[in-house]
């Protein structure tokens, strides 16, 4: 039975990780048009966060017993990173976050790219409630084993 | 009388082991589908099965996986897990194919279910010979 459980967590794991990711998507976007002054480190622009994704290994806790046949245990975001490109910088003196040559620091970020990797979030959600899915029946099934 | 453990019940039970266990490594795949640089992982159950079904002129039982030359015993029959390294066209390193995985999840889930339903066929069978079928 455990492994039906460990199963579902696998793929909430996903679904976490996956959910994050559309935030911080979110966030970005909402985020564009967030000024800074350019090249003042207690006023800087907005910038891209980006999740970074690494797999989970499971403990081998029954190890010396039986040795695990699986380790892996689904995925999760160890860190948000912010995008190191630099601010895109536009002409606009009369902007009260203008320095002194008149220029504007923008985030710097693609909304094409954004909505792509929106999309991409969005397949791989639904792809673990799938996946969710599928593991919800056969342990169903496994319960119904002997009703007759 | 192996009324439990003949060789039918136990293919069963353990196809049913099997069943569940490919499951938890997909629900793994499709998990890490954008994870950078995870290779995936897929079981292999119905060969090792076949083999150690099958009818050897010589049949020697292995009591240690260290032995060779037998055919593997029913009892002993474990799936295996291992690390596809195949390449992929991806950039990040990733190879995990999502339609394969969806496929194979439909078809994991779907034998698992009729495996279960002949298990439990087994059950009553037994049931009704045990009460005589009187119910």
């Amino acid at each position: 039975m455990a492994g039906f459980f460990t199963s579902f967590a696998i793929s909430a794991s996903g679904l976490t990780a996956e959910r994050l990711r559309l935030d911080l998507i979110s966030n970005n976007i909402a985020n564009m048009n967030t000024t800074g002054r350019p090249n003042d480190p207690n006023n800087p622009p907005y910038r891209r966060r980006i999740p970074l994704f690494a797999q989970i290994l499971r403990q081998e806790e029954d190890a010396g017993v039986s040795q695990p046949l699986f380790s892996g245990a689904g995925v999760r975001v160890t860190k948000v990173l912010e995008d190191s490109n630099p601010p895109r910088l536009v002409y606009d003196p009369s902007h009260p976050d203008a320095d002194e040559k008149g220029y504007v620091a923008y985030p710097n970020i693609n909304v094409v790219n954004e909505m792509v990797n929106m999309i991409t979030a969005t397949r791989a959600y639904e792809a673990n409630v799938t996946a969710l899915n599928a593991a919800k029946d056969i342990a169903l099934k496994a319960m119904e084993i002997g009703r007759g | 009388m192996d009324l439990f453990s003949d060789q039918v019940m136990v293919s069963l039970v353990k196809e049913l082991d099997a069943g569940a266990l490919r499951q938890r490594v997909m629900a793994n795949n499709i998990a890490n589908v954008n994870t950078p640089y995870f290779k995936k992982t897929v079981v292999e159950f119905d060969s090792l099965l076949k083999k150690a079904l099958g009818r050897e002129p010589v049949e020697m039982i292995t009591t240690d996986p260290r032995h060779f030359g037998g055919k593997p015993s029913l009892a002993e029959l474990r799936p295996e897990v291992s690390l596809s390294k195949e390449t992929t066209m991806r950039t990040d390193g990733n190879n995990v194919d999502i339609d394969e995985e969806m496929t194979n999840l439909a078809a994991n889930s779907m034998q698992y279910q009729a495996v279960a339903k002949e298990l439990s066929e087994r059950y009553s069978g037994l049931s009704y010979v045990i009460t005589g079928g009187r119910r």
